[in-house]
């Protein structure tokens, strides 16, 4: 039997993942790479580097006046003991999320907005937002000829949570609620922030269902391009529910198109039941 | 299509209007007649597994298809005939599928597979097309508000296709808004 899971990922898991995003960090205490703190989260979360081995990695050492870069993670770990503050994205602005807004509901009211700008070529290139994959790479392991980690979206730096303001990153559901659940004080003007969110998810949601409107003349594709990591777990049943559905409703006329393309026209393939039942189609209409 | 699909079973028992092409001894009660023979074109309803079976088999054996004639002739049922489906065209989310039958569009893909009607398949997917946006502001707006009244003609006229649809995108919805209630712990 089939396991009673749905296809895809489930928001939590997507909030797992969503926990790797890399995010500035002025730490208030001295936090060293072998400090107590590093190692027993790490320990804590031994699930992490086991089912995903390019995430693990040394955390790098916070002296106070400098910002450093970590994962979401252990920032909020942090955050938690009093040991750091979390500086929020640009996008989290409440004038980038309006300006966004903006955008979905006037400019152009049928697309999702666009995701992040790619990026200049060399940020692709050495992935410029994760120290963790340098770090394993010059420590441990040699890199070999052509294995120079090549980023592609939604794992670009730009998309995520680095993305300037005025673009919504992969994970920008995921980040902007546990920011605001864990970090509320460092995010500034936080109830316009959690405002804007709700009427940004709302908007969304409502486009995605609509999404599948142009399904119904039959050449339709949805373009999902700018949905967010979570909107996608949130939408996958249904998304998938409808094109399966016009799939099934439309596979009859499909095959005999095919066979029509096949024959280059004629019927004369036809034998047996489908010559009868033509025949008899016209006999009905007397 | 799995063999133990319930939605299938169902399908396969939908009544179909035909008329059978000869007479047929000891069927009579089919008619309410049963002294006498089915008389051919006597309208009777069949289940659509062998109704099938019967419009697409050939009772003589020639192996010419030229003069195969069938036992039976197949016509629309009733929750696709031209009323509903010109309803259906002027708003889709206006019927009440469910009360043509609980498998409008199990029955409609087999109608389909027998007869080529590309008008009543562009219909049918219209409809399935626009009843879907709404099934799914439904399925979102489900147990958020207390307004039942305002979904509940819509929802109680969804049928299999459209009720397991509003099922996955309610999963959906409903996994995220656990995830968004629990991230403060």
């Amino acid at each position: 039997m089939a396991l009673p899971l749905p296809q895809g990922l489930m928001p939590t898991e997507v909030a797992f993942l969503c926990e790797m995003e890399m995010l500035f960090t002025p730490p208030s205490d001295t936090v060293t790479p072998d400090h107590d703190a590093a190692i027993t989260c790490m320990r804590n979360r031994k699930l992490r580097p086991a089912c995903q081995p390019n995430l693990q990695g040394d955390t790098p050492a916070l002296k106070p006046p400098h910002r450093a870069q970590m994962p979401l993670w252990l920032a909020l770990l942090l955050k938690k003991q009093r040991r750091a503050n979390i500086v929020p994205p640009a996008w989290l602005h409440p004038a980038s999320l309006a300006e966004i807004i903006h955008h979905e509901t006037n400019i152009d009211p049928q697309a999702f907005s666009p995701p992040p700008p790619p990026p200049t070529r060399a940020e692709g290139r050495t992935g410029r937002a994760r120290p963790f994959q340098e770090n394993i790479r010059s420590t441990r392991e040699a890199p070999k000829p052509g294995d120079d980690p090549r980023l592609a979206p939604p794992f670009l730096p730009s998309c995520t949570a680095d993305a300037p303001a005025g673009y919504l990153p992969y994970h920008w559901l995921e980040l902007a609620e546990a920011l605001l659940a864990h970090a509320a004080d460092d995010v500034p003007q936080q109830a316009e922030v959690r405002a804007l969110l709700r009427d940004l998810q709302e908007v969304r949601a409502a486009k995605m269902r609509g999404s599948t409107q142009s399904l119904e003349g039959g050449g339709g594709v949805v373009v999902l391009r700018g949905v967010g990591a979570m909107e996608l777990a949130e939408s996958r049943g249904f998304v998938l529910g409808v094109v399966d559905g016009v799939r099934k409703l439309g596979a009859s006329a499909e095959a005999t198109r095919r066979d029509e393309e096949a024959n280059g026209g004629g019927g004369g393939r036809y034998g047996g039941g489908r010559g009868e039942f033509e025949d008899s189609d016209e006999e009905m209409e007397f | 299509m799995s063999y133990y699909d319930l939605d299938a079973i169902l399908t396969d028992a939908e009544k179909v209007p035909c008329k059978f092409e000869l007479d047929v001894p000891d069927l009579g009660y089919l008619d309410n007649n049963p002294s006498q023979a089915l008389k051919a074109q006597t309208p009777v309803s069949l289940s659509l597994w062998l109704a099938e079976l019967l419009a697409l088999s050939s009772r003589t054996q020639s192996s010419n298809p030229e003069d195969s004639a069938p036992f039976l002739t197949l016509e629309m049922p009733k929750a696709l005939s031209n009323e509903v489906v010109s309803a259906l065209k002027a708003d889709p989310r206006a019927v009440a599928l469910r009360d043509q039958t609980h498998n409008m569009y199990g029955l409609a893909t087999r109608m389909l597979d027998l007869f080529e009607e590309p008008e009543l398949c562009a219909v049918l997917r219209r409809t399935f097309v626009t009843r879907a946006a709404e099934t799914a502001l439904h399925a979102r707006k489900a147990g958020a508000t207390d307004d039942v009244v305002r979904g509940e003609g819509f929802l109680s006229g969804l049928e299999e296709w459209e009720r397991s649809l509003f099922r996955r995108a309610h999963d959906g919805n409903k996994a995220c808004k656990e995830w968004m209630e629990g991230v403060k712990k």
